[in-house]
Parts: structure tokens; sequence; C-alpha cells
């Protein structure tokens, strides 16, 4: 077989023929793939949607404003405000504050000390479901221990402060607050 | 020579061998072949296959979000947006025998299934579930079930017992405004309320993306048709409606009849009664008694005949007195007070103590023509102007009015109109006098209709004056709520019934705005034959039913439509107080 130039040159577009071909089915085959993900994406969106309209349905039924009303009369009997809670704007607002007159006594301030049997300042949480207060796990135990005993001994000092100091980094002073409101 | 006939011999038996070797050789290569060409063509077959559903296949053809998730009805919502009617695809419960083929419909026992079932809907029976077990075409067990319920369902593993979904109409307010939406028949499409109304738009490949937009506002729907029921509960009532009212654009903002039913379950019940209950004057629970009934509507036309008088010109005079001490007798009629009011009463005690006797005399003064005039320029004489299908037809006095007919429709009696009409005319009455018809649908300001003149702005003014007063000093005085500034007229009508008016069977009406400084909502309560009871100290009568119900609706709806309660204003009434005895000095 002798090679003539001739026929070199059409091997060579015949081979970019083939590359260009074999380019364009991998382009094609991409775009569809792409495309197929697409569609998936939006049959997914059209799913979600539904969902979202069931759940706004719901919703909508459950919140209606006669079970709203109902719910009203029998738990809260709330009224609609009378004309004297209504504030027309700033001024009225502003005239509900008095300055102190001339020679009035100064407003007396009230002191609040923490005692030890009111240390916890924040009242336990209780699960709406059991009924029970969240518990801490053991390995937290040993600290919440170590934390009571110096406020304990400290009296009035601030006990929160303290607990805070005392659990270090990586516990977590809330929880140790609520097992021992839980405690209590 | 036989050495060689014995050579000869060999080589061609051999050769024969060869021979019968080489053609079987060659058809096994040509098998071989075959079968590999066979490989070559599926496999090339496959490849091209693939390449094609690479490149050209679209899987499943055009798809569109939109409308994938176009509903098959459109949405209805409130001015704000809040959703009254919308679909939802809802889980129903069938049995399909022909899901299982070659064999038995169910995979378990007909007995087992039937009660597992019975267990999941204790109100099926068991009895009729196993026999529409044993059918052998599709039936519906259940028309509409609970997701949980589906789940339980779905936990039984029966291929035959489906529970597909199904388009539906859901009202997520239950019986709230049903008579303004109507419901959705499966056959018929939409009836009775805005649903027949918007049929078209709801339904249109263009237009059901789009929610339809009532003018009503669902809080104030709400308020009004728990206060409604209250008031009918109360005086134990046989019946109720209600209408809030823009006065300057003729939006309605909540339209009430009760009893109501529940759209999303209307039953038989609701949309016909029995002939016998039918003639007694009953109606339909799906019977809108605010445009579709039409009632006497008694006193509370006392005003209209005032401004048309003031209107006219024949009262130029707010003191002027007009006798109210003896019954009139004219045409076979005897029109009365309920109670003496004395020898005579300038025109706001008119109003004030509704004198049937001096509102006829104002009435008489001004003549049937124009009164007549200013009846029909409220729309009196025609059906009401709103977008539901029901519209109930006046009884409208025909011809020339004669003096009784002219004396007796200026207190509302001998013309009966709907509570709608009532509403209209009073929002003409108090917006400055221009009356506008009603609408259901929200309006843009610029869509607001002109309207047509019926009254002076300064009638308007004088009404909203008197109006005001009617609730300071007289029969309106249960319908104030402080700071709101209302004004109303009481009305209380007997029905008629067989042989003249009936003593017993009262419509009471009470038709306000406010506030009376800057009116912007008409309110209308009424109530179909209430009675006396110890909650309304054994009265019937409007002032003790009717208007105790908007002086509780209004604390309730005006704040959320932008009216501020303050007791510090009101409409200016000091020029005709001394026109009131003791009203001086108060």
């Amino acid at each position: 077989m002798n090679l003539t130039r001739n026929r070199v040159q059409s091997i060579g577009w015949a081979f970019v023929l083939t590359i260009c071909v074999a380019l364009t089915v991998v382009l094609t085959l991409r775009v569809n793939a792409v495309k197929g993900q697409v569609r998936e994406a939006e049959n997914r969106m059209v799913a979600l949607q539904q969902n979202i309209r069931f759940l706004e349905v719901e919703f909508q039924t459950r919140a209606n404003q006669q079970q709203l009303a109902a719910l009203n009369s029998v738990e809260f009997g709330y009224l609609a405000p009378a004309a004297g809670q209504y504030i027309e704007g700033e001024r009225q607002l502003a005239s509900l504050g008095v300055p102190r007159a001339p020679g009035a006594p100064k407003p007396i301030r009230m002191a609040h000390a923490v005692t030890e049997t009111e240390s916890l300042a924040f009242a336990a949480m209780v699960s709406p479901v059991t009924g029970k207060t969240p518990s801490v796990p053991d390995s937290d135990s040993a600290v919440r221990r170590e934390a009571v005993a110096p406020a304990s001994a400290g009296g009035g000092k601030d006990l929160v402060g303290s607990v805070i100091a005392n659990t270090g980094a990586g516990s977590r002073p809330a929880r140790v607050k609520l097992a021992e409101a839980g405690a209590d | 020579m036989s050495t060689l006939a014995i050579s000869t011999r060999v080589t061609s038996s051999r050769r024969r061998i060869v021979n019968v070797r080489r053609r079987t050789l060659t058809t096994a290569k040509a098998r071989a072949l075959i079968v590999l060409a066979l490989f070559a063509l599926i496999a090339m077959a496959a490849l091209l296959r693939i390449a094609w559903l690479g490149l050209f296949a679209e899987g499943g053809g055009e798809f569109s979000l939109a409308d994938a998730l176009m509903p098959a009805r459109g949405e209805i919502v409130d001015r704000n947006g809040e959703v009254l009617a919308r679909d939802f695809s809802a889980y129903a419960l069938w049995f399909k025998p022909d899901e299982m083929e070659n064999g038995p419909a169910l995979v378990h026992r007909r007995e087992d299934v039937a009660r597992a079932l019975v267990r999941i809907f204790p109100d099926l029976s068991y009895r009729e579930v196993m026999a529409k077990l044993a059918s052998k075409k599709g039936v519906h067990l259940r028309e509409r079930i609970l997701p949980e319920q589906a789940n339980r369902v779905h936990a039984l593993g029966e291929p035959a017992i489906q529970i597909p979904r199904e388009p539906d109409r859901i009202y997520p307010q239950g019986s709230m405004a049903a008579h303004v939406l109507g419901y959705v028949d499966v056959d018929e499409g939409g009836q009775v309320g805005m649903e027949a109304w918007f049929e078209e738009d709801l339904t249109g490949e263009q237009t059901r993306m789009q929610p339809a937009v009532l003018s009503i506002d669902a809080r104030v729907q709400g308020a009004l048709e728990d206060e409604l029921g209250w008031g009918m509960a109360m005086s134990n009532a046989k019946g109720a409606a209600g209408v809030i009212l823009d006065v300057d654009t003729g939006e309605v903002l909540a339209l009430a009849s009760l009893p109501a039913f529940n759209p999303n379950k209307v039953k038989a019940s609701d949309k016909w009664v029995p002939d016998d209950l039918a003639r007694r004057g009953e109606a339909a629970n799906v019977f809108n008694r605010v445009t579709n009934q039409v009632y006497e509507l008694g006193s509370t036309f006392k005003p209209i005949t005032v401004a048309a008088a003031l209107d006219a010109g024949t009262i130029r005079d707010l003191g002027s007195r007009y006798a109210s001490g003896r019954p009139i007798e004219i045409g076979g009629f005897t029109i009365r007070d309920s109670h003496a009011l004395g020898g005579s009463l300038n025109v706001p005690e008119t109003l004030i103590h509704s004198s049937n006797i001096a509102t006829a005399h104002i009435a008489d003064e001004l003549g049937g023509k124009r009164l007549k005039h200013a009846m029909q320029a409220l729309g009196m004489n025609e059906r009401p102007y709103i977008e539901l299908p029901a519209k109930g037809f006046p009884l409208w006095p025909k011809g020339d009015w004669s003096r009784v007919t002219t004396m007796t429709v200026a207190y509302g009696h001998g013309i009966a109109v709907t509570p709608l009409h009532l509403a209209s005319a009073y929002a003409a009455l108090v917006n400055g006098g221009v009356w506008r018809p009603a609408t259901l649908r929200k309006l843009a300001p610029a869509d607001v209709p002109a309207g047509r003149r019926v009254f002076k702005a300064a009638t308007s003014a004088r009404m909203r004056q008197m109006l005001r007063m009617i609730v300071v000093y007289g029969t309106g005085k249960k319908a104030d709520a402080p700071g709101f500034r209302v004004g109303g007229k009481t009305g209380s009508a007997e029905k008629p019934g067989v042989g003249g008016y009936q003593r017993s069977s009262l419509v009471s009406t009470f038709a306000a705005a406010f506030p009376m400084d800057r009116p912007r909502y008409v309110v209308i309560a009424m109530l179909d034959e209430p009675q006396g009871t110890v909650a309304t100290s054994g009265q019937r009568t409007a002032a003790w039913n009717a208007a105790p119900v908007v002086s509780r609706v209004v604390p309730r709806v005006g704040p959320i439509l932008g009216i501020m309660p303050d007791v510090s204003r009101d409409v200016d009434i000091s020029d005709l107080k001394p026109l009131i005895p003791g009203g001086s000095a108060q």
C-alpha cells in the first residue's frame, strides 16, 4: 500500500470526522443525562410541592376559624380589646409615664439576694409528653457534684457563674442546671 | 498391478475421508460463523438501541412543572389571600378484584380481610364488607379515608384493596362562608355560591392557575357568624342573616346566613326540605337568607323615608312636629304604635322612639311618587346586585302608590326586600348619598363603581347624626359599642302569614353603620322568628336580640378593619340635642 499525499489527507479527514462524531455522541449523551437529572429533580419538586399542599391543607383545616374560636371560648376566653386598651400614638403613650413631682420620695428599688434554697434561677424543663424533667447522662454527674460543692460552701455567691467555671470546656452548664432542678 | 490396484483403493478411500472431514469442518465453521454473526447482530442492536436512547429519547415526552402543579379547579381566596376553597387529592378505598390474575382476588381469607377493615373503620358493617369483597366488579368501599387509615390499609398487604388518590374540593374553614362559596357537585360543577359564579374562571385552562379573589375577609366573616350564632341561640331564633358592607366601595366583607351547611359534605337534607315544611315557610340550609329571601324589614325603613323627605325638602325643620297620638285609620288599615308616644313628635324623636304613626305622616307629606322614586333609586324594585346566582325578587307595590301604600312602605311594611338591599341602602344613607351595587369580588381602587347619587351630601350628614342618636338615646342603645360610634336603627316586623300578620312571629333586624363620624362599614344583623327567652328578658324585638349582636360584632371586626375605638371622638350631634327631651342637659 503506497501512501500518497492525497490518501493521507483523506485518511486525516476521516479521522477528524470520526473524532468529531465521537465527541458529538459523547456530548449528546452527557446532555441527555443532565436532562434526565433535571427531569428527576422536577419530579421530586412536584412530589414535594404536592406534599406541601397536603400539609398546608391539614394546617389550614386544623387551624380554621371555628376551631380557634372554640379553643378560645374553652381555654382562653379572650375578648376583643376595649376602647381603653388602645393608644392613639406616641404622645398618648408618653402621657402614661408621669415625671416625678418635685419633692416626691425617690422610687423604692427592690434588692434580691440569691439564697441557697432558691439558687436555681430557672425552672426545670418538663417534657410535655412524659411530664418528666430531662435527666443528664452519668458522665456529667461527676462534674455536677463538683459544681454543687463550692456553690453550697460559698452561700450567696453567683451560682451560675461558679457552675460554668467549674464544669470547664466541653460540658454543658445549662444541662447541669436542669439536672439539679430535677434532683430537687 | 495388483499392488497398484490396492494402493489406488487406499488412496481413494482416504481422499473420501478427508473430503468428509473437510466438509464437516466447513459446516462447523459456517455454523460457528452464523452464531457469531447472530451474537454480533444482537450486540449491535443493543448498542444501537442504547445509543438511540441516550441520544434521542426524551423519557416520557414533554414535561412541564406548571402543568403538573396546575389544580383541576382553581382556588378561591379571601381578600387577604386566605384560602377558602382549594383542590385536594384525597384517599379513597376501593376493592378491585381483577388486580390479582389467575386465582382468588384476595391473598388472605375474606373473613380476615373484612375483619381487619372493620377494625380500621369501625363504622363499616362486617356483613356489607363481606358482600362487597365477594363481588366480581370493582366497588367503592369508602369514599374518603384519612392518611393514617390509608397507611393501615396499605399494611394489610392486599393488592386488590386499593387506596387511589382522587381529586376533591376542600373548604378548610368548614361551614364558614358556605353560602358565599357554595359547593362543587361531582357532575354538575359549582353550585349555589361563587363556585357557580366563577365556574368558567376556576376550570379554564388559562385562568385556573390564578386564584379567584373574594371581597370577603375571613376573620370578619368568622366573627359575624360567631355572633349571629350567639344571637340565634340566645333568642332561640330559627335562622339568622348578617352582612358587613364597605360603604364606599360596595364590597361585601362578610355575608352569613344561618343555619349554614358544610360544603365539604353537603347532605341531601341541606338541599331540600320536605314539602310540608316548605309549605310552612321553612327553607333548606343552602338557601341564602341574605340575598335570596325577602322580608318586610319594618322600622329599619324609617330612616330611608326621613332621608327622602329631607332630600325632597318636605322636612325643612327637624323640629317640626308630626302627630303621633292617635292611630291612623286608612283604607281599612290601622297604623298604630307599639306604645303611646305622646301627642306629637319631632323628626329625631320619631326615629328615636320608632313611631309608625309619625313616620306615616312624614311619608304622607312627602307623597307616594317621591318615596317610590327614592326606593327605586336604592334598587329596592329589582333583584339585589351581587354575584351569587340565587337572588330574591322584592315584593314591590306595583303602579302608582296609594296613600296607604306610601304610609306602610314608610315604616317597612307592604314592601319586602332582602337584607342585602337594606345594607346597600344604608351604605348610601351614610356615605354621602351615593348608592353602589354590592359585590363579592375584591375591587382595586380604580374599579370602584361611580355609583348613583340618591341623597344629597347634606341629607346624609343629617342621617348620620340621627342614626347615632337612635343608638345613644333610643331603641338601639344595646347596639352601642364604646368607642366605635355605632349608629343604626332597629326593625321588628311581624311576618305575613295566613289571614294577615302574625303577631307571634317576628323578623328582628338591626341595620347599623360605624364609625358614625366617618362611616366606613354597614352591619346588618337579622334574626328570623326570635323567641322571648330569659336571655332576652322575654322580649322578641330587635332591641333585645339583633342590637346586642351588632354591639358584639363591631368591637371584634372594627380593629381588623382598621377602625380604632376612641371614646373621645363622635359625630357632632350638639345641634340636634335640644330637640330631645333632656338632650340639651346631657
